[in-house]
């Protein structure tokens, strides 16, 4: 980088300060516009944000701490070597760590590049959300007069999680990760860190942060964005029509972006409007899939490899529900 | 690969806005403000964000301060690469410190939940008729409504308490044959929709909040089509009357014909939230009160 540019890099931390205590002098200043848009919009924003942040700090952590403290051939050891036990594996490892989406990514990315194959991976960022105790209480609870819904979404979880798996074992050979670490030369050397090594975790805590950080900021704004503007009453006239109604609860499923412990009540309050199938679509596309998310598993993957992520997950979950909409 | 030097400016940078994000959440915890974004159970993990932002923060400047020449590298985490990419990235994360600063915190009202349909039947409609008396329960699921409607429908006045509003709604709306007649005492804030016909619909209602804003939904009940009301959508009222059933839309589900409505403030908490077992919260509230 150009000295040039560098001379106006510590403006802006000044900027940041004066923009900061800027902002706490005008609130001292006649009440700022009253616009219902932007009220909704803030606190749904913000809903959405401090939601996801103590996650988005605890799956950083964890997985600095796996870079610093684990060395890279104790975790190869542990995963078996044929892909149906790893697969399986994977599916229960959420069990073990209840953590939302969002920090299952930054956790992954380093189980990656500790050895962990890419099916094992993918199966662990699917079910993760999905098949743990707590989401299954919750599920139980949105959905008090059809526990069957509740089963059928622990059931169409494991088995898209397991299938994807298998089908990224049989078609992926090539190593999909965008930032390989390869590709800077072998093996990255480990920098000493002024302050040892809890300092360091906190670096690259930092660093996690910061990467993962953006995706989800730019998540969060589309996600308030279309809570704010998207009447969702109106909507319920789709519900009549049946494969329209599939693919709308999915696409709002996406859109949405709500964490999986409660996106089972959003979904219950259309359970009188659409059919079973599309809820089911709803609960088991969404944790597996959304804005925040389908972002950072694109900054983490090649986009060819994440395309294909995506629509083997879309196909599987919408064939998937449908089916059990058959057999009810 | 950037220069050591660049790498110090963008650790001081992301050190200043860790620490900032810190000090904000400190900030929304001292003005007891967190409730207006999650619910109470996440705001336990929210609150003791700002330590590990405040280690992080400290960690990052320790490095640009005093971190030797040679071990400063973006190798694995890269930088941005000029400064246009990194005034973008840093603008990014300033964004909702500002907006969090620059509004008021305000509670969800009634253009949200017009955005978000209003659940005036927050229990399943097929659950139906009961026989006369008895609040039998069809499934274990619909158990806890039946123990609390029976604890409810004694009470001379019954109230809807915050604590438990989505339930003692729900419960009522479940047995909603019985419970017609019933005097109530409820506050909410006042919902007001245009419905077919041009005839406005009104109801005292609540945001039920599970994780955070996000998935907040309207719950509340409707007031007698009837009843004149002149106060603006989103003011805080406290209702009393009898209950009803009501048709709206394709079914029925439990209305109020009001005897008296005041207004009040707005409470210190104005979503509701879930509770794990609304009878013993019930029990535990009702001794506590004295009903």
């Amino acid at each position: 980088m150009s000295a040039f540019k560098l001379k106006w890099f510590p403006l802006l931390l000044p900027a940041a300060f004066l923009l900061a205590a800027g902002s706490i002098w005008l609130q001292r200043l006649p009440a700022p516009p009253d616009n219902v848009y932007l009220d909704t919009f803030k606190t749904a924003f913000l809903g959405i944000l401090l939601e996801a942040l103590p996650f988005v700090l605890l799956g950083s952590l964890l997985s600095s701490a796996l870079r610093v403290f684990v060395p890279d051939e104790t975790l190869a050891r542990w995963i078996p070597r044929r892909p149906l036990p790893a697969i399986l594996l994977s599916c229960l490892l959420g069990v073990i760590f209840p953590v939302c989406e969002c920090g299952m990514i930054p956790l992954v990315r380093r189980l990656m590049h500790k050895g962990m194959p890419v099916y094992s991976a993918i199966t662990f960022i699917l079910a993760g959300p999905i098949l743990n105790p707590v989401v299954f209480g919750a599920t139980l609870t949105a959905f008090r007069a059809h526990p069957d819904l509740a089963y059928a979404r622990m059931g169409l979880a494991l088995a898209v999680s397991v299938l994807v798996g298998l089908v990224l074992y049989a078609a992926v050979k090539k190593p999909p990760l965008r930032l390989s670490l390869a590709r800077s030369g072998g093996e990255p050397h480990r920098p000493e860190m002024r302050g040892g090594k809890a300092v360091s975790v906190f670096v690259h805590t930092a660093d996690e942060f910061f990467e993962m950080g953006k995706y989800l900021i730019i998540g969060c704004l589309l996600t308030a964005g279309i809570q704010t503007f998207l009447d969702q009453g109106s909507l319920s006239a789709i519900g009549d029509r049946p494969l329209l109604s599939y693919l709308f609860m999915m696409g709002l499923a996406f859109a949405l972006s709500l964490c999986s412990t409660s996106d089972a009540f959003v979904a219950s309050a259309f359970l009188h409007t659409f059919p079973e199938g599309a809820l089911l679509a709803f609960v088991v596309l969404g944790p597996m899939l959304d804005f925040k998310n389908a972002l950072m598993l694109l900054s983490l993957f090649k986009t060819g490899f994440a395309l294909l992520l995506f629509f083997l997950i879309f196909a599987l979950v919408f064939t998937g529900s449908v089916l059990f909409s058959l057999v009810l | 690969m950037n220069d050591p030097r660049v790498i110090r400016v963008h650790y001081m940078l992301r050190a200043a806005i860790l620490l900032l994000f810190a000090l904000f959440i400190a900030h929304l915890v001292q003005q007891d403000a967190l409730h207006y974004y999650v619910a109470p159970r996440l705001a336990r993990w929210v609150r003791l964000c700002p330590l590990p932002l405040v280690l992080m923060a400290l960690s990052l400047a320790l490095q640009a301060l005093f971190g030797k020449r040679g071990d400063l590298c973006d190798c694995e985490h890269r930088l941005p690469a000029s400064g246009v990419a990194g005034g973008a990235l840093y603008s990014l994360f300033l964004f909702p410190l500002l907006l969090g600063l620059l509004l008021p915190d305000r509670a969800l009202g009634s253009a949200a939940a017009a955005r978000k349909g209003f659940e005036f039947a927050y229990t399943s409609p097929e659950a139906g008729n009961r026989s006369p008396g008895g609040f039998s329960a069809e499934d274990p699921y619909e158990a806890e409504f039946a123990a609390l409607a029976g604890r409810l429908h004694s009470l001379p006045v019954i109230p809807v308490l915050p604590e438990l509003f989505s339930e003692t709604v729900g419960a009522m709306n479940l047995y909603k044959e019985q419970f017609a007649g019933k005097s109530v005492q409820v506050t909410g804030f006042l919902y007001r929709e245009k419905g077919p016909g041009g005839l406005e619909t009104f109801a005292v209602s609540r945001f039920l909040v599970q994780c955070c804003t996000a998935d907040a939904t309207p719950v509340g009940i409707l007031l007698h089509p009837q009843t004149p009301i002149s106060l603006p959508a989103d003011t805080w009222i406290q209702v009393r009357g009898k209950l009803a059933v009501i048709s709206y839309g394709s079914g029925d589900v439990i209305g109020l014909v009001p005897d008296e409505i005041r207004t009040v403030t707005q409470p210190a908490a104005p979503y509701v939230y879930t509770s794990a077992d609304s009878v013993a919260a019930w029990d535990e509230l009702s001794s506590a009160a004295g009903y």
